[in-house]
């Protein structure tokens, strides 16, 4: 018999038991190795287990087992003729509450951990508590008193986990006389419910504000979000040691999968966060000296951050890429040179939308209204191919189409025709 | 620095459970209700042993424990630069909160540290007092479940009334807005609260209907081709959909998205904008719609 046990049907589960192997638990060490599992079946979910299991079939069926334990009914099952699929599948505005947070309070720890922890904060229940080493080892055996058999904490081990908790700020330490007191940290009384509520969702790394909310009773939302991107939930830790590098003003060795997702290594230096609402990536721009360039690396595809020296130059490197916003669609920089592009739509009586669209969903560039239902786009940006997507949401008022680089007019006039053929438009149209 | 098992579900379950037995002892189905309620679904399955078994020596099997008080823990530095963080939001005047002892905290991130680069340009303004007023009175009353009547600016340009009970406030990060979900006389329907100009409770003399509907939800089928990383762009574009996906061979994929019926013509322009890589194939009323457009387009001559 075995430790692992096995899911036979929805909410049964034998506990076996068996000499060999590593008993299958729901909580997890690591989170890297789960992040790209529940991306795949958030994002893709038709892959089938055939797609996963090149490493090993039974790595992808705990994980499977675990995100399905975490996630419950927001994951489902399908049986297609390549086997069956796993899936997440999410209606933002339905759904109340991220569901991918509870990925993020998942992390695996001791017997010890978790007894240490309640022991120690009970010991220091209120900041004006201060504790030396002996009476909270004191306090410790006394809180064990039930127990035929207690557990023996060693001082070097409470001492570990006391330096831990200063770390974190919620544990401090003092030095009256030879003796040195400890005491938990003062904390402020935060009671937003609905402010934690809304910027839990929307805010980046808004997992933490998850986390506080677990503090405070549950409560329904009140709010709904459509729009709702929440892959990047699955980045968050990236996220935040890069917040910290920008913060401290440093550089950072990132461990990075290219297209082909084969690791590399690059040291470079954080400037800014960009962040797409349209898609839900979010990107890390940064300067690097070696190539002398300010580029843009997807947050999903850092594997790991680890910072490093303070660069003085921070200030300006930042302010050179807030002057190239201005030329940016998105985070191209193509290959440093700015590209004209501009764009005439033709609407009709009644359609005056089409300019305040124009107006509203622009992010650089100028509008021209030439006529009276006529208007015309234009920008210098770095990549104008960065512009197509949008431009082609104006299919059937586009007039006319120019820019400086003439293969993404080609391209586009080319995409087009596919596009009629795709649809039969002009065998239909000859008819 | 995000994933530490303090920030855990399994030591949230457990400080409910010593919660409940410093009070008085937990029969061990209540403790189970509280894991099932508070953790994982699996969670009873390790929780509840190691307690029997009494590995973690903070409850007894009968329920009993030596902790003298519930358990509290104070806010970690992640937490509390978090929220300082969140209290340079321009949108945290929206809600009436105080962000006490944080003033010698540093902000995990400075709103300079984050560019959006593809938010709608004509958001709402947080900075105006009297939206501020209006939202609060509309998220009281989604809370507390009232009637108000809302002043707001129709299409036209024109002042109208309207008297319904608030369901809840969307918010789309992409047009930087708040829509409030109303149920009033002629079912349930939305409004754009930058376009209101007063929000009060209905007085309690003032009849009030309300008749019960709910969203029309259609599904749409297309089908794409992995060109030009298309996969995966048109996946994360839809990920935050109800959707199913699969794959028909190589590089063909189909994909069934269900979306409410207002967005429809949101939803022919998001498709439009991934070119010959996405074909919608049902329903066939609306690969009509962008054939229509297709059609209009060849007439533009370009």
């Amino acid at each position: 018999m075995s430790d692992k046990p096995m899911r036979l049907s929805r909410g049964l589960v034998f506990i076996l038991r068996e000499e060999s192997g590593v008993a299958y638990s729901e909580l997890i060490k690591n989170f890297e190795k789960i992040r790209s599992y529940m991306r795949d079946f958030y994002v893709y979910g038709f892959k089938s287990r055939d797609d996963y299991t090149q490493k090993s079939a039974r790595s992808y069926d705990d994980e499977r087992r675990r995100i399905e334990s975490w996630l419950g009914d927001c994951m489902g099952f399908r049986q297609t003729s390549g086997g069956k699929s796993v899936f997440i599948s999410i209606d933002s505005r339905l759904q109340r509450g991220n569901p991918l947070f509870r990925a993020w309070k998942s992390c695996s720890f001791t017997d010890g951990d978790i007894t240490l922890h309640f022991f120690i904060f009970d010991i220091l229940y209120s900041p004006e508590v201060k504790c030396s080493m002996a009476e909270i080892h004191e306090g410790i055996e006394k809180r064990q008193q039930l127990f035929l058999q207690a557990r023996v904490f060693d001082e070097s081990t409470i001492r570990k986990k006391l330096k831990e908790y200063e770390e974190q700020g919620i544990v401090k330490k003092e030095k009256v006389g030879h003796t040195v007191l400890y005491s938990r940290c003062e904390s402020p009384a935060f009671d937003g419910a609905d402010a934690l509520m809304f910027f839990s969702e929307i805010a980046p790394c808004g997992v933490i504000g998850s986390f506080l909310l677990d503090k405070l009773p549950p409560q329904k939302t009140p709010f709904a979000f459509k729009h709702h991107y929440i892959t990047h939930t699955l980045d968050s830790d990236i996220l935040c040691s890069l917040f910290d590098a920008i913060d401290r003003r440093c550089e950072v060795t990132l461990e990075v999968l290219n297209r082909r997702k084969t690791p590399f290594t690059i040291t470079t230096l954080p400037l800014k966060i960009f962040i797409s609402v349209q898609n839900g990536r979010q990107y890390l721009m940064s300067y690097s000296e070696y190539n002398d360039r300010i580029f843009s690396t997807r947050l999903d595809n850092i594997i790991s951050v680890k910072i490093g020296d303070v660069c003085e130059n921070f200030e300006s490197y930042r302010q050179k890429l807030e002057d190239m916003q201005k030329n940016l669609w998105g985070v191209s920089i193509g290959r440093g040179a700015k590209e004209h592009i501009e764009f005439t739509v033709r609407c009709v009586k009644g359609e005056e939308y089409i300019f305040d669209r124009m107006m509203r969903e622009k992010r650089c560039g100028i509008v021209v209204r030439l006529d009276e239902n006529t208007c015309r786009f234009s920008a210098e940006v770095y990549d104008a191919g960065e512009l197509v997507p949008w431009i082609r949401t104006f299919i059937c008022r586009i007039v006319k189409l120019k820019c400086t680089n003439d293969d993404i007019v080609q391209k586009f006039k080319d995409d087009l025709e596919q596009m009629y053929r795709l649809y039969g438009i002009k065998e239909e149209a000859l008819v | 620095m995000i994933f530490s098992e303090l920030y855990g579900t399994y030591y949230n379950a457990v400080a409910k459970i010593l919660t409940a037995a410093v009070e008085r002892d937990v029969p061990l189905a209540q403790m189970r209700e509280i894991i099932r309620s508070a953790a994982f679904e699996e969670s009873v399955f390790e929780i509840e042993p190691a307690i029997t078994s009494q590995r973690w020596n903070l409850i007894s099997k009968d329920g009993k424990t030596d902790i003298e008080r519930k358990p509290t823990m104070p806010l970690t530095n992640l937490q509390k630069r978090w929220l300082k963080a969140i209290s340079l939001d321009k949108r945290i005047k929206l809600f009436d909160v105080k962000f006490d002892g944080l003033e010698d905290v540093q902000p995990l991130f400075r709103p300079e540290d984050i560019y959006v680069f593809d938010s709608f340009s004509d958001g709402d303004d947080y900075e105006n007092e009297q939206y501020v007023k209006n939202f609060r009175v509309a998220l009281d009353a989604v809370k507390n479940n009232y009637p108000i009547k809302i002043k707001y600016t129709d299409r036209r340009g024109f002042a109208s009334f309207i008297a319904a009970r608030p369901l809840r406030l969307e918010y789309s990060e992409k047009d930087d807005k708040f829509r409030l979900y109303i149920s009033g006389s002629r079912g349930m329907s939305t409004i754009n609260l930058g376009r209101a100009q007063s929000c009060e409770r209905l007085a309690e003399n003032v009849s009030f209907t309300e008749k019960k509907t709910a969203p029309v939800s259609k599904t749409v089928t297309i089908e794409l081709v992995n060109e030009r990383n298309a996969l995966e762009r048109v996946m994360l574009h839809f990920a935050h959909f109800e959707k199913q996906a699969e794959r028909i061979d190589d590089t063909h994929y189909r994909l069934t998205i269900t979306y409410d019926s207002d967005d429809e013509n949101e939803m022919i322009i998001r498709f439009l904008s991934f070119g010959p890589f996405v074909k919608v194939v049902q329903p066939q009323r609306f690969a009509e719609l962008i054939k229509d457009r297709l059609y209009r387009q060849l007439d533009c001559g370009l």
